[in-house]
This record gives C-alpha cells, structure tokens and sequence, in this order.
C-alpha cells in the first residue's frame, strides 16, 4: 500500500474543448459539468475557473453548484465503486461489521479512494434487494448474504497483484 | 402601468402590477418582519419569515417575491402566519448558539431582534450544531459559521451589487455554508475587504476583526469619505468620543450599502498617535510646542515681511484636494485677497490637470458629464487608463453591475491586466503612452464607416470637418503599427461604441498622468462627441484621484482662475469679486504647483503656505523639493500628521480630520455633498477654516463670515454652477446640481448648461511618440498606479492600523519571461534605475503584466517611486508626466 497517490494530471486542453462544444447554449452548466465528468472521470478544482470564466459566472457559484449535486466530484474516483448497505436490514443482519471489514480490507474511509485509484468506498441507505441482506454493491454487481470471508474473498479476487 | 388592488389586513390598498406584497405594506405602513430581505439585493424568500396568508385561498406566500394579484386577501398577522413565523425562528435558534451575552453584535443583532420581538425564549428542540470559526489572518473580516443564519444576504451583496463573486454557497443542507472557493481563507479569494457582507449580516458571524476601540456605537454620524473621487457616504459609529466603526449608507446614492476597503477600515488614522495636537514654531532649527497665538503672529510676521520687502508674487499658496470646498474657497481668497498673489494651486495639478484643460477646451466643462447611474445605464463602457476597481472602487462595482446585469458590454484599453478585464467583450493593450493614436485610430474607423451621431455633430458641435481632416493618417494599419491594436480589433471597438445606443468612457490617471495628457484628454472628449455622447446619455467618466479634487479647483485654488473658472486676467471677473471682497485683486495668472517649486528654488519665491498636501511624497523628484522647501525664508504647513512636508517648515499648524469639521466634498460627478461633524478636533487642532478666519484677522484683512453656512452662502452667489447647491439642502445624501438645472436626467448639464459657448468643439489632436517608455540603456517601462491597501501619497492610509499591516510594504511586478532572463525571483530584492533615481524595493513575478513592462504601486512612503521621475510637464496642463518612465532592473539580493 505504499504506492505513491498519483498526482492526477489535469488535461485542461481537453476541458477546454469540452466547454467550447457548449457555446451559445442556454442553461450549459449543469450539462457541461456532467460531460466533463464523464470523460475526465471527475470535475477537477482548477477547470472550475476556466468554467466560469466561459460562462460569465463567478467560480465561486461553478463550485456552489457542484457542490450542491451529491453525483458531482470534484476529486478522483477510484475505478471501481464499491457501496456497502446501511439500510435497516441489512444493518441489523451485520452490515456495520461489513463495512468495517471493507475498510480494512481497502485502507480507506468512506467517501475515500485507495491510493491505487483502484478503489472508491461509499455508503447507500438501501439498495433494494433486503432479502439477501447484508449487501454491497462493485460498480453495477451486487452481492448479497456477505460475511467476512465473502468480503475477504471478493477483495482479493479483485484485488491487484 | 396597471394598478392592482389587494385587501391588506381588511383595508384596501393599491399597487403597481409587479409590486411585491412586502413593497405594498412596507408603503402602506403595514410591518412585516424579514431577515434576508434587503432594498438593494434581488429577493430570493430565503429565510421564509416574512410570511403571509392569503385568507382566500389559505396559501401562506413569502410576501418578498410575491407579486400582488387582484382580489388577493393578505393577512400578515393571522394566527397561522404567527404560528409559522415563530416556528421558523425557532427552528434558526436551534441551530444558533445562545451566546448573545458576549457576542458583539449585540442589540444590532436582527434575528435577536425578531425573537424578543415574537416573544421566544430559550429553545427546546433539539440542538443542531453548526460549522464554528473559520481561522483567517487577515485583519478585516472575522467568520463564525455557528451564527450563520443562512440568508445568503452576504453572498448576494457580494454579487450583486459589489460583483466580485468571493463567496457562494457550498455544499447542501446541514452542511451548507457561504464559502470561498475551495473554501480558502478570505486572503487567499478573490475578497478585496470591501466590507459589504459585514455590513448586511444580520447576526454576529461576520463581524468587523481587530476593532482598534471596541463596544456598540452610541450615536451614529452620517458624513463623507475622505479618501478618493468617489464621495461614499459612511455613517461613523460613537462611543465615547471615539470612532469605533465605518458603515456604508444604504440610501446613498453613489455607494448604495457599499465601501471599499479604505472606506470601511481606513478611518481610523484619525486617532493616530503620530496626530499633531499642538502649533510648533522652530526655534533655532527644532521644531517646537507653541500656543496658537504665538504660532499665527509668527505666520502674520513672517507674510507679511515678505510681502514687505518684495512683491506679493514672492509669496505662494497650495491648497488641497483633500480640504473641503470652504476650505479651498477661503484659502484662494487668502491668497488673492489678503496675501495679494495668484499663485495658489492644489494638489489635483498632479493628476487631473490634463482633464481640467482637455475637456474644458473641447467641451467647455471641467469634469464628469453624467452621474454613476448613466453610467450603469449605457450599453457600452470604454474604460480606457484607468483601474477604477482600485482607484475610485464603487465606480468600477457600477460598471459590473452594468456588465453582468444589464447587458452592458465593456471594452477595456489597459496594458495591464485589471480586475475589470474579466467583464470585458474586447480587451485591448496598446503600447503604453500611444492612446492617442488609438483613439484617433477609433475615430477614423467610426468616421469612414458612417458610424457617427450625424444629428448630435452637426447641432451641437463645431469644427467637426477640421477635425475629421486632421485624422487622415490614423488609418488602422497606421495605428496598429504606433499602438500594436489588430485592424481587427480597432475595428470591433469602434463599432461596438459607436453602435450603442448610450455608451460611457471612463477614464483616469492612465491617461492624465502622460505628458500628453491633456491631448488624450481632448481626443476622448472628441471620440465622446463623434457618437453622440456626452451627458445627454452615457457621458465622460473623468475618474478623481482625491475626494475633493473636483471641488478644490471649482472653488478657484488655481493660478489663472478665481472661484467657479472665472479667468484672473478678466477684469469684470475680478470687479465681481473685488467687489464681493472689498478689496482689489491681482490681475496676471500665477505660479502653477510646479512652477511655484521651481520660483523656490531659484529663490523668487520666498514664502509659502501648504494646506493638506505634501508635495516631498506626492511630487517627482523629491530631492528637488527638498531643497525648493529649504531654500524658503518662512514655510507654513497645515498638516494632520508630522509628513517629510511639515520637516522643512517654520511653522506648523495641526489640523483637524475630516470628521473632526463641517463643510462640502464635490465627487468626480459634481455631487456636492456635506460633512457632518462627528467628533472634537484632537488636541489643539483646528479646521483649516477656522486656522483662515484667525489669520486673515491676525493680518488685517478680517473675512466676515459668522458661520460656515455664510461661507457656502458665498460660494453658491460667486460661482455660478454652485447656485443651487443651497447648503441648507445640502444633506448627508448630497445634491447634484445638474439635477437642478433640469428634472429630467436624459437633459442633464449637457443641452443646456455643458456647452457654454452652445457648441461643443472638436479638437485636432496629433499622437506624438512617448518620451516616458523605456529607452536606450533603461530597457524596462515602470508603470506607477495606485494600490487597494494604501491611498495617495500613503500619509493617512499609511497611518490606519489594519491597512498599514495588511499591506505593509511596496514591491515591483515583473513578467515572468523578463525575470527568469535576469535571475529574479518572487521575494528577491530588486533595484530600480533611471536617468533620475533609483530605489529599492521587491520583486513579485506576475502572470498578466506583459513583457518589458514593470508595475508598482505609489502611495509607499518607505519607496518613493516618484524619485525615479522626471519633472517633464505637459505643456497645456502644466502637470509632471507621472504614469510611467524607463528604468533598468537588477537583483540585488534573494529572498532572506
């Protein structure tokens, strides 16, 4: 784990060009964030001037924005997401143990990232399926009925060398 | 407009469609309690208390952004409105800490205010705990999130109606905040210490830090600031015969709830320990203690010798830009009637000279043409040499205002990057010193493709085919090479202001500080001519260094013009005068600041009477000044402080502050507004007033004026343009008397009173290449302008608690391409050469400043910039070339 953070580098060229494509359009911002997002992986801090300065805002309400909307990120995320349960049922079948051991497992709190950018830790009030509690969620797979070997299992089988 | 009635608590009243309940009851005398609400800000019905019911239809409206519809029922007290209301503030308390026992803010506070009000005590629900203190190192602004009620007042103030954007919200819910970006302490935002937010918070989190005299303000004074053109009104908070605070006044209309960083923190000079409190006499080469008495016989003695043994002219006067207009209006009488001479001057020869001449000749009045509103108004600004976000502040938050809200669009001619050049459409930097050939350049484009105001030139102007003539050479390709301007973006601007329905220029010491000021001057005023725009709509913007710079020389401390530009060498205008005064006046032009020095040093000049300036700082050359003064028989300096000035005088009287008198400031606008006395002069000091009355008494020549209000009565019979001011009228919110002159604004000054002559008349003006640009052996342009932190020659800002540590020291910006070739880092010590001086100072290493130029700040007794400047003097104006000069650059030490 003790991989040096990689100091993400921020390609400002292509945010740039991003912003460009939405020239003339009414209401861009919240649009224009998203597709940055999704092509960049997060809204990095030094394109939010660049951004206001485009759209004849202040930085200042770029980040207000950003900040406002839970799905917005203005740091890296890790290339998988891994969201364990803490709804109701699946607290009271175990899930504050699974997500003990998950942070243990990565070395991570919740709302962090692994210094490999492997991994990204979060919480969920419930995912839906209470009948396999306790539950995670990896990017779009969810795995139910997990104990500390299935957590151990499933961190090691994704895990890296 | 529509009118549209309501029922408002059983009685019907009537309204404008689009007037919003809370306007309507507001007018009606109804009360209904608010938070977020402010008359300046747009309403967003944050805070939810000033609830209302509508009894029809039982829906309870945020009567601050609900408009009035016919037939509404409005309740604004009904038992559900109470219950909710109450709730509401409840659900505030909560999550705000009971801590008014030792919060400072005290019965100021509004939310307290609204709980006693609603009869809530202590809270019972469950505690919400709020963010706490946000650590900061600056002296200005102190935040404590616990007392955040989450109005967004101070966000919207910020962005509104300063505009500058430091803060908005972060987050959301529990965990919103007003913030900065990334959450940075203030220093480390974009916040420039306007004060606004502190103003507007209606609890203690924002509080004014390191207050110097501490407690609640027992009496409040509303009165005018003393520092540069703009003329804020602030209201003084005090205790104890002190002043503890400096608030904006909310229903002025320049500063509109608004101040700078100067205004709000920068009063407190006045009870600066250095204040000189008693008259000094030097004695046998030391300066001291005497009583008034001993002081003024000296003074008496000491004229009146020199007027004995030479002539009059052997004496000299310098008035002050920074004294009031009675002040000034008193002092030429002084000089003219008691001393006998004309050379009197004042301290705006420095700075505004060029646009007294230039727009006196071109469109016969000596200043600004329309007020801050025409200004906001205009589709398009031109801000050309000037940094009004620094220099004249509430001027520049009325241009964004004018940008960001109503659609205005803004062409910035700078080489320096500005604050304003974010807000800009077209941003240009020509050379420095080649405005003139830009403007010309300007002309020619809008005058080859029809452009111009056809109408307005051929009614209103004269020797329009002379003029155009004269422009031949300024093609585009011409002023592209001289400027540096693409054909293409002269163009854009030219058609952007030409094609604006009203369009503003505004301008300052970037273009009046070159020695070919006064031609700038006449070339904008042409430019401002040619479309149509000269007060009637949008107008000339001639930005004033001082508060009173416009006043001193309205008032006649000038050496070729008595009170109100009455030209000396007019017999019938000195009959007019003579006759008010009882005494014959000399006839000939005197000695213009400058040239006063000059007659010192070759010994013609013999005695001189200083009030408020100090030309050792403010003057080039310091080394000659120096010796100008010492080479004086007799010397008197009115002064507030011990200045390098007051060192080399006989005799020294103390003067009283701005709060300590009474009289009027004229703003850049011709806004004569009034002084309110707020405190006891310090000490032994006197108003200069009262120093002028005792003197003249003391020399035989008594001025009978009983008060100040029969000195100003004076002035508003002697000079023509003053004649409506009535000084009765004259409140804290001032009068604007081109208003008087027609009710009507779109007519102002312009139709009737600006063009005296009937015509406004365009001037040929010929670019000539800068002489004050870096040379052969100086490789480097030092451009000089004003800093945020510091004021003038720095002698009172330099002397204000917070400012002074803020800001403490001068320094020099540099592009980074030019530091890197000569091995300067950010920090290093850096020495500053020219064919004049050369000084010391440190090196910042800029992004924005483009290559070969070199920026830094006046106002910095410690580095005297003005030692590296030559007296070269505009030959119209009369005033020193002190924008920019050639100098060379080495490193001298690194960084500690």
């Amino acid at each position: 784990m003790a991989k040096q953070k990689k100091a993400p580098r921020v390609n400002l060229k292509q945010i740039e060009k991003i912003i460009t494509g939405y020239r003339g359009q009414k209401w861009p911002l919240i649009p224009m964030v998203e597709e940055i997002q999704e092509k960049v992986g997060y809204i990095p801090p030094e394109s939010i001037p660049v951004i206001a300065g485009a759209l004849g805002l202040f930085p200042s309400q770029v980040q207000a924005v950003i900040t406002f909307y839970e799905q917005l990120y203005t740091e890296p995320r890790g290339k998988n997401i891994v969201r364990v349960c803490r709804g109701t049922a699946c607290h009271v079948r175990g899930g504050k143990t699974i997500l003990k051991l998950v942070k243990r497992h990565l070395g991570v709190d919740e709302g962090e990232t692994t210094d490999d950018m492997e991994y990204t830790l979060e919480t969920v009030a419930c995912i839906g399926v209470c009948a396999l509690a306790p539950n995670i969620m990896i990017n779009k797979d969810a795995y139910g009925n997990m104990n500390p070997k299935k957590v151990a299992r499933l961190f090691e089988r994704s895990g890296k060398e | 407009m529509e009118a549209v009635t309501i029922t408002l608590n059983g009685v019907e009243v009537s309204g404008y469609a689009g007037t919003t309940i809370l306007d309507l009851a507001r007018e009606s005398g109804v009360y209904i309690p608010t938070l977020c609400y402010d008359p300046n800000l747009a309403s967003t019905g944050a805070c939810r208390l000033c609830l209302v019911e509508d009894e029809r239809s039982g829906a309870l409206h945020a009567s601050c952004v609900t408009p009035i519809a016919p037939g509404m029922t409005v309740n604004t007290n009904s038992p559900r409105v109470v219950e909710h209301r109450k709730k509401i503030l409840e659900l505030m308390l909560a999550s705000h800490p009971d801590i008014c026992l030792v919060c400072d803010k005290g019965n100021r506070c509004q939310l307290r205010k609204l709980a006693a009000e609603m009869g809530i005590g202590l809270v019972t629900l469950q505690r919400i705990p709020q963010n706490d203190v946000i650590e900061e190192v600056n002296p200005f602004i102190e935040r404590d999130l616990s007392k955040c009620i989450m109005c967004g007042k101070c966000i919207r103030v910020d962005q509104e109606l300063v505009v500058e954007g430091a803060i908005d919200y972060m987050d959301r819910g529990t965990m919103a905040k007003p913030a900065t970006l990334n959450d940075m302490p203030l220093e480390k935002s974009e916040c420039t210490f306007c004060g606004a937010c502190v103003a507007i918070c209606p609890t203690g989190a924002l509080m004014e830090k390191d207050r110097i005299y501490t407690g609640t303000a027992t009496n409040v004074v509303t009165t005018v600031c003393p520092y540069c053109g703009c003329g804020c009104t602030i209201c003084l908070g005090i205790k104890d015969g002190k002043i503890i605070e400096a608030r904006p006044a909310v229903d002025s209309p320049v500063n509109r709830g608004a101040l700078c960083v100067r205004g709000n923190y920068g009063y407190d000079f006045i009870n600066s320990p250095q204040r000189l409190r008693q008259p000094l006499i030097k004695v046998d080469g030391e300066l001291q203690e005497a009583t008034w008495e001993e002081a003024l016989a000296r003074v008496a003695d000491g004229f009146g010798r020199i007027k004995n043994e030479n002539k009059a002219d052997a004496l000299a006067v310098f008035g002050s830009s920074k004294c009031t207009n009675e002040e000034n209006y008193l002092l030429q009488r002084f000089a003219r009637g008691v001393l006998g001479t004309n050379n009197i001057d004042n301290g705006s020869r420095l700075y505004s000279a060029a646009s007294r001449t230039g727009l006196g000749a071109s469109i016969g009045y000596a200043g600004t043409t329309g007020s801050l509103d025409a200004l906001e108004r205009s589709k398009v600004i031109m801000v050309i040499g000037a940094n009004p976000e620094i220099s004249a502040p509430v001027v520049a938050y009325a241009i964004k205002r004018a940008v960001r809200f109503k659609g205005a669009e803004l062409i910035v001619i700078d080489p320096r990057d500005t604050p304003l050049t974010q807000f800009a459409s077209l941003w240009l930097r020509p050379g420095v010193g080649t405005d003139v050939a830009l403007l010309n350049g300007l002309a020619r484009v809008i005058i080859d493709e029809k452009r111009l105001d056809v109408e307005f030139v051929t009614r209103m102007t004269d020797n329009y085919a002379g003029w155009a003539k004269s422009l031949q050479n300024y093609t585009p390709g011409h002023v592209e090479k001289v400027t540096g301007i693409s054909k293409k973006n002269l163009q854009a601007a030219a058609r952007l202001l030409a094609g604006a329905e009203e369009a503003s220029i505004v301008y300052g010491n970037g273009i009046t500080q070159h020695v070919t000021g006064t031609g700038a001057v006449a070339a904008i005023a042409n430019l401002a001519m040619l479309t149509g725009n000269t007060g009637r709509r949008g107008g000339i913007f001639a930005l004033q260094r001082e508060n009173n710079a416009h006043g001193a020389c309205d008032m006649g401390a000038l050496p070729g013009f008595l009170a109100g530009y009455q030209s000396v060498d007019d017999a019938q205008n000195r009959q007019r005068f003579e006759e008010r005064w009882g005494c014959s006046l000399p006839a000939e032009a005197g000695l213009s600041a400058l040239e006063m020095m000059e007659a010192a040093r070759e010994g013609k000049v013999k005695g001189m009477l200083i009030m408020g300036e100090n030309p050792v700082a403010s003057f080039p050359q310091p080394a000659l000044v120096k010796k100008a003064l010492s080479s004086l028989d007799f010397l008197v300096v009115t002064d507030m402080f011990p200045t390098e000035t007051v060192k080399f005088a006989s005799v020294v009287l103390p003067a009283a502050s701005f709060a300590e008198k009474e009289g009027t400031f004229t703003n850049f606008e011709g806004r004569v507004q009034r002084l309110h006395q707020a405190l006891e002069p310090v000490g032994d000091s006197l108003p200069d007033v009262e120093v002028l009355f005792r003197l003249a008494e003391i020399m035989g020549s008594p001025m009978p004026y009983a008060s100040h209000q029969e000195v100003m009565e004076e002035i508003e019979e002697m000079v023509p343009f003053y004649r409506h001011v009535a000084y009765a009228d004259t409140d804290s919110m001032g009068m604007d008397w081109g208003d008087v002159e027609s009710n009507s604004l779109g007519t102002r000054r312009l139709h009737k009173g600006l063009f005296p002559s009937g015509f406004g008349r365009f001037s040929p003006v010929e670019y000539t290449p800068p002489v004050d640009v870096s040379t052969d052996g100086y490789p480097f342009t030092l451009m000089v302008g004003s800093s945020r932190y510091h004021f003038g020659a720095g002698s009172r800002s330099s002397r204000s608690f917070r400012l002074s540590r803020f800001s403490p020291t001068a320094f020099l910006e540099i592009n980074g391409v030019d530091a890197a070739d000569l091995g300067i880092g950010d920090s290093d010590t850096v020495k500053v050469t020219s064919a004049q001086g050369e000084l010391s100072t440190t090196a910042k290493v800029s992004k924005t400043l483009p290559q070969g130029l070199l920026f830094m700040p006046i106002s910095f007794p410690d580095s005297p910039v003005y030692e590296l400047f030559n007296t070269v003097l505009d030959p119209q104006a009369k005033a020193p070339a002190l924008k920019s000069c050639a100098v060379r650059l080495e490193r001298t030490a690194g960084d500690g």
